[in-house]
């Protein structure tokens, strides 16, 4: 056990967004959280790296409460990557993820060896190491999002939690940065959308709906046609597609009364 | 911050030093040799020996008075007072991610403004004893500060919220002030008003210097030993936290260094508008946006400017001086124009 939360809720403006969630995250698996929008995934990994504090229950990295770990230790252990984070400051591929060495070094370090390494090591396995020096603001939305997992790895995290890294890419790009993902071998807990995309790359799945878990195992479990119906309001019919993972058909109103 | 640097190169860093001080010292010699008054050059050197090392020149007590008490002490806190605005700036430009935050902007010089002139007319004090301007000034920025924070948490604090919360703070001491102005102050007052609402250097002294160095430097100690960590709010603030950085304690620090330094050079120089916004954005261009090497920059690039703009605003118009304000402003609007069209593109 790694990363895990039990009995956890918290409440923003007078509504509970994550309503007693207990879960918890494999050892180098891929832990998928689905759901409809404002079904509090969103809030569940920003609780998961502290980024807000829970109301109550408990959120533990191995073991121990992380409302009791320093932040820069916890950031030495976790990395968040956002959708979409971007910013206007002139920065390079390699200044961005030299933040990533932030919680390694002191006040005032200099930079040093194991950080250029970091850096190194981080654009090599997001494939970027030519364009180390190329202005952030010139990258494509999937070239960023790498920059930001380059970024994170550099923190040299075990655990890794993404919010919707695939938004707003083309398929082409959703597919490359998941499979991204999947290869790094770290623990990952990632937020998604698209089901098909969850269930072809995600080792377990949580589904979320109004801030409670409704099921959460491998998607084959997860993933069912009655669970889609009832969360999503969606009718769909599941095969074993050719990858041999399931594929989720969206059947629009007309088709379902044909069949 | 390139991949050239890979670990502190100790001759750059000196080199880059010693040519800021060269620079610094060069400004701050020409500001004392200019002027109505012509003295040559090395009665300059001479006034300056006697005032700095108690040497004993044959100089005119005339001569060493306006050299050393007039025009030294006003350079000198030029330099401080710009340096410590645009490092301001940089600060919160970094922590309200927007190019357009400033002092001036967020109504902290407003509030000061209002205070010096609640004292100069109402002859505001506190227990029957008069306050100083300064004083006024100084207790007037922090009631801006309390009221744009004020504002900004009640909205959400949401960094563009930051921003209207300073325009509407400012307007409200702006009116304040104005309300003051034209229904007490005589036309003499007035008049004073007006030259210390657009900046002046001209009542300063030395006491004033003992204030301002200490706060410039103390300040810029802060915000150095911060400038990893304001590199880590580029992409916002959770980006900054999950980095590991303690965004509350951090932003608190910060703000309070940024609100003493600017409330303490407005106490006694006056409001001085856009020194703040566009020197770190000059120095942006210059040295890149790593703060390690940002914050140094705005520090000489703001003290090396206020000190240019203070010898132009004695010598533009003849026989008069032009508040430092007004120079800044010429420079300074042209510029905030150019960020706001290339902020409008750029979204």
């Amino acid at each position: 056990m790694t990363l895990a939360m039990r009995e956890v809720r918290w409440a923003a403006g007078g509504r509970m967004i994550v309503d007693g969630v207990t879960l918890q995250a494999a050892p180098g698996r891929v832990l998928g959280l689905i759901g409809p929008n404002g079904s509090g995934k969103s809030s569940l990994l920003r609780l998961l790296c502290r980024l807000r504090n829970v109301a109550s229950g408990v959120v533990m990295l191995d073991g121990r409460d992380i409302a009791a770990v320093p932040r820069r230790d916890l950031a030495r252990r976790l990395a968040f990557v956002e959708q979409q984070a971007t910013t206007e400051i002139q920065l390079s591929v390699c200044d961005v993820i030299r933040l990533g060495r932030t919680p390694h070094r002191a006040a005032l370090a200099s930079w040093n060896d194991a950080d250029e390494a970091a850096v190194n090591e981080a654009l090599a396995r997001v494939g970027l190491t030519e364009r180390h020096d190329q202005f952030w603001h010139t990258l494509s939305g999937g070239e960023r999002q790498r920059v930001h997992i380059a970024r994170a790895l550099a923190q040299e995290p075990s655990e890794l939690i993404l919010d919707e890294p695939t938004n707003h890419l083309d398929i082409q790009h959703q597919l490359s940065i998941l499979g991204l993902v999947r290869r790094l071998g770290i623990t990952c807990i990632m937020a998604l959308h698209d089901l098909n995309l969850a269930a072809m790359f995600c080792d377990e799945i949580a589904l979320l709906h109004e801030g409670r878990l409704q099921a959460a195992g491998p998607p084959d479990e997860v993933l069912t046609a009655e669970a889609i119906q009832r969360i999503f309001g969606v009718a769909v019919s599941i095969r074993e597609g050719a990858s041999g993972r399931r594929h989720i058909e969206y059947l629009i109103e007309a088709e379902r009364r044909q069949s | 911050m390139s991949h050239a640097v890979h670990g502190p190169n100790w001759p750059a860093r000196i080199a880059i030093a010693l040519a800021s001080l060269a620079a610094l010292t060069v400004s701050v010699a020409l500001a004392v040799t200019i002027g109505e008054m012509r003295i040559p050059f090395d009665t300059a050197l001479r006034a300056l020996g006697n005032g700095l090392f108690d040497l004993d020149f044959p100089v005119s007590a005339i001569q060493q008075g306006v050299i050393f008490d007039y025009r030294l002490s006003r350079a000198l806190m030029a330099g401080l007072c710009g340096g410590a605005l645009a490092l301001s700036g940089a600060i919160l430009q970094a922590l309200l991610r927007n190019p357009l935050a400033e002092p001036y902007v967020l109504g902290i010089s407003a509030g000061a403004s209002t205070g010096a002139v609640a004292v100069l007319i109402l002859g505001v004090g506190i227990g029957g004893t008069a306050l100083t301007v300064s004083a006024g000034a100084f207790i007037g920025s922090c009631a801006a500060l309390a009221v744009v924070a004020l504002l900004a948490t009640g909205a959400g604090g949401a960094s563009d919220r930051v921003i209207l919360a300073g325009v509407a703070t400012s307007q409200l001491f702006n009116a304040a002030t104005a309300t003051i102005v034209t229904t007490m102050a005589s036309a003499e007052q007035a008049r004073g008003v007006m030259f210390w609402l657009l900046g002046n250097f001209g009542g300063v002294r030395w006491p004033d210097l003992w204030i301002a160095a200490p706060v410039a430097f103390i300040g810029f100690a802060i915000c150095m030993l911060h400038a990893k960590v304001l590199d880590a709010f580029a992409f916002g603030v959770d980006a900054a936290a999950s980095l590991g950085v303690a965004v509350v304690r951090v932003k608190v620090v910060l703000f309070a260094t940024t609100a003493v330094m600017t409330a303490v050079m407005v106490s006694i120089v006056g409001t001085v508008g856009f020194v703040g916004l566009i020197i770190p954005h000059a120095a942006r261009f210059l040295v890149g946006s790593g703060h390690a090497r940002l914050l140094p920059a705005c520090l000489v690039i703001g003290a090396i400017f206020m000190i240019l703009a203070d010898i132009l605003s004695r010598v533009l118009i003849p026989q008069q001086i032009l508040p430092i304000g007004v120079v800044t402003a010429l420079f300074g609007a042209p510029v905030f124009a150019l960020i706001l069209y290339r902020a409008r593109r750029a979204t």
